[in-house]
């Protein structure tokens, strides 16, 4: 029994010191940028010594959701924007994905630990209205007359309701279509000319797959089993999301995703699928893009912001593309992805100002300019494509330019300007299910009909607890 | 006379009843630092989550409409929280038995006296030390659709390939083979504890008397080791319900559901969704599941342990 008994405790030692190092490792990206915090704010004392008299510095923190190269281009803006000027300091805080920065701004948001600035993606703009705990960025544009008319007219769009510009648009991105180009001329195609209707993609998928024994060696479209492309291909045929003008006009109370432009987006999935020639890579933006790489699948959907890198990495020519739509109806355009800076409100007068210079400063071409051509999202700012930067990254990697022109021609609509609701996530995650279902054989009306189903049982859920 | 012993007796009863009390003083003392524990990181959370269950949550997470038994209900007739006890059912068959017998089957082997046997025990052990969470994403690789050695390895031997994390059918297995390769190094070592355990003397009589090594195994090996045994399935058992992290890494619940297990069901539903009503009635079903499955295992699995 002893030896029994000192075996277990070294287990309990091994996995408590092995908690241990997992905690340290949770740390370590924490201690990391409190270093880089120490390094701006070292950099920011140099300043105050050199100018000797100013007063002492608003300190503004800064919640951002980037990782890898975003974050590295973030903290260069937000370096260039302390060393301006010597009013403010913004601390650029990283805290996760998307989902944990919301998550923990649910925890303070509304006092005063709460962030000057938290950058929310796109679908949560109804929860961050909703919540109270925001500043709409709009009173500061109205005090101060601040020229919105120089940004782009379709991401504003989407982050005004009720005619109020709630948060400062901030990385944003779209759906494009990127295919393979040497597959193209190898099966007969034309590159210069790609697939522009759910048709044609059908056709074009026929002659790119390509058939080993069972084993399909390459397909001929993917779609990644990811809520935000149906919502894209339902909007680019003018459908909506939810009713109400997909809850722009009021409170969205039901999901009509289920309706025909939704119908044939999951029929073109049902119909490819059954024929062979649409590849399932599951719901990982990474697994989706190494399939592409490795030239498994000839054309996928990906967001703007993955154009530079695939573009880069791929051991062959890449094409980029507008999604497609069905011919039954016209092209729309697309919606606006990505996130937005949300200001807070309960803290101090001067640090919400601080963060508003700070918005103001990411509005401007140079800070846009460089934002774009680091990451791939849009320029808020139009002017930003004129700077010679852009126009020298443009020459190299001319695929970037359809994204941008995709983005312009896309008609402001209900559709386009994209749904508002606050269970958002949930209904994304419902599509989802039925995306699977429908690759599994379900009938697509009928997976629909679930989905739609569901997500008006939150939406009523929530509509009921936020009365 | 009688005064005198009445008064005694009472006073009896009063330095009783003393020593009763600062007996239970000293107790609770002791007791102190476990309790204030147990209350802070274990009673308060279940007690919120049983108050949470009777409510639907609005945006900031306040309880704000009270809702008796609505959550319940709900759950208990939605389709999808079928598919998650229908998923951790299945789950937990596939991982526990197999875990267990591939543990036992190890401890067994390395419980054998060679040279170098050391190295073997390290080796089967070792998946103990890696975090959930590593040992998910190295998998993730191994199962990828167009790049996964597991794939390359099939079709290069002529086989077709199979959508490991993508078709609902082989989902659940893919997830159950990683959770059993990681649970392996802890139920080994526990297991080979308890062989190690084991008197000598009861294999050199069976040797005299002229015993099969699998008659041995029977009759010495197993009952002997069933304290220990019992101990890795009760574990392992709780582990499997409370699976969380492969979940997350490899499928997110996915294709279909088909591995949308409980906890992974509660998570979505309080952190994605952020309907705590409905995650924490799931969570209070979850509970009663466990408790109801551990009472029955040490009322009918614990008869046929034997204690030295």
């Amino acid at each position: 029994m002893k030896k029994l008994l000192l075996l277990f405790l070294t287990v309990c030692l091994l996995v408590f010191i092995s908690a241990c190092s997992n905690d340290a490792e949770g740390e370590e990206p924490e201690e990391d940028t409190s270093g880089e915090e120490q390094q701006t704010d070292d950099s920011s004392e140099n300043e105050d010594t050199n100018e000797e008299a100013t007063d002492e510095k608003v300190e503004a923190v800064f919640w951002h959701a980037m990782s890898g190269g975003g974050q590295e281009s973030i903290e260069a803006i937000v370096d260039n924007f302390n060393q301006s000027q010597d009013q403010y300091t913004i601390i650029p805080e990283f805290q996760g994905s998307y989902e944990e920065a919301l998550t923990k701004f649910r925890s303070v948001g509304g006092t005063e630990d709460a962030p000057a600035i938290i950058q929310t993606f796109e679908v949560g703009t109804k929860y961050m209205i909703d919540s109270g705990f925001i500043e709409p960025v709009q009173s500061f544009i109205d005090q101060e007359g601040y020229d919105i008319n120089q940004l782009e007219e379709n991401i504003l769009n989407y982050y005004t309701v009720d005619d109020q510009l709630y948060s400062m648009p901030f990385n944003s991105s779209t759906p494009v279509m990127l295919y393979n180009k040497d597959a193209f001329e190898e099966a007969g195609l034309d590159p210069e000319n790609p697939p522009q209707t759910f048709e044609e993609i059908k056709e074009a998928a026929e002659k790119l797959t390509v058939k080993d024994g069972d084993n399909t060696e390459r397909y001929g479209f993917s779609i990644l089993n990811y809520g935000w492309f149906i919502e894209e291909l339902i909007a680019t045929q003018g459908g909506l999301f939810v009713n109400n003008d997909n809850g722009r006009s009021e409170e969205a109370t039901e999901a009509v995703f289920n309706g025909e432009e939704g119908l044939r987006v999951f029929q073109l999935i049902d119909e490819m699928n059954k024929a062979g020639t649409y590849g399932n890579f599951g719901s990982n933006w990474d697994d989706i893009r190494a399939a592409f790489q490795t030239e498994n699948t000839a054309m996928y959907l990906d967001s703007s912001a993955g154009v530079a890198g695939t573009v880069e990495n791929a051991p062959f020519e890449v094409g980029v593309a507008y999604i497609p739509y069905s011919e039954e109806a016209e092209r729309n355009g697309v919606i606006i992805g990505g996130a937005s800076l949300w200001m807070s409100n309960g803290i101090e007068e001067e640090k919400q100002q601080a963060a508003w210079e700070f918005m103001k400063f990411l509005q401007t071409p140079e800070s846009q300019a460089k934002w774009h051509i680091d990451t791939g999202y849009f320029a808020i700012n139009p002017a930003a494509y004129d700077e010679e930067i852009v126009q020298e990254r443009w020459e190299e990697f001319p695929q970037l330019k359809v994204t941008v022109d995709q983005l312009q021609e896309t008609k402001p609509s209900y559709a386009t300007q994209g749904a508002l609701i606050s269970v958002f996530p949930e209904a994304r995650q419902q599509v989802v299910t039925a995306m699977e279902n429908v690759l599994q054989g379900t009938d697509p009306q009928e997976a629909l009909d679930q989905a739609a189903e569901e997500t008006n049982r939150v939406m009523e859920q929530a509509n009921r607890a936020n009365e | 006379m009688k005064s005198t012993a009445e008064i005694q007796e009472k006073s009896i009863n009063k330095i009783d009843l003393k020593w009763r009390f600062i007996h239970w003083r000293s107790a609770i003392l002791y007791l102190l630092p476990s309790i204030i524990l147990f209350s802070v990181f274990l009673f308060y959370p279940l007690g919120k989550t049983l108050y949470l269950s009777f409510f639907l949550t609005d945006q900031q997470g306040n309880a704000n409409v009270f809702v008796g038994l609505e959550n319940f209900q709900y759950i208990l007739q939605a389709e999808s929280f079928h598919k998650s006890i229908k998923a951790t059912i299945l789950f937990v068959l596939y991982t526990v038995p197999t875990g267990v017998i591939i543990s036992l089957f190890l401890a067994l082997l390395a419980n054998e006296k060679i040279r170098g046997v050391g190295i073997f025990r390290t080796i089967y052990s070792s998946t103990m030390g890696i975090s959930v969470a590593a040992s998910a994403v190295v998998w993730l690789f191994i199962f990828h659709p167009s790049m996964g050695i597991l794939n390359q390895l099939i079709t290069s031997i002529g086989g077709t390939s199979i959508d490991w994390l993508l078709h609902p059918d082989w989902a659940l297995v893919s997830v159950s083979i990683t959770t059993i390769w990681m649970n392996i190094g802890f139920s080994f070592l526990i297991l080979l504890g308890g062989l190690q355990n084991i008197d000598d003397h009861l294999y050199e009589s069976a040797k005299i008397s002229g015993a099969s090594y699998f008659y041995q195994l029977r009759r010495i090996t197993i009952p002997m080791l069933s304290p220990t045994l019992f101990f890795v399935i009760t574990v392992s058992l709780i582990n499997a319900f409370q699976t969380f992290g492969q979940v997350d890494i490899l499928t997110q619940g996915g294709p279909s559901e088909s591995t949308n297990l409980i906890v992974y069901s509660i998570y979505r539903e309080a952190f994605v969704n952020y309907q705590f009503g409905t995650a924490s009635a799931q969570s209070i079903f979850l509970f009663i599941c466990i408790l109801i499955v551990t009472i029955l295992q040490f009322k009918f699995g614990e008869r046929k342990v034997h204690y030295q």
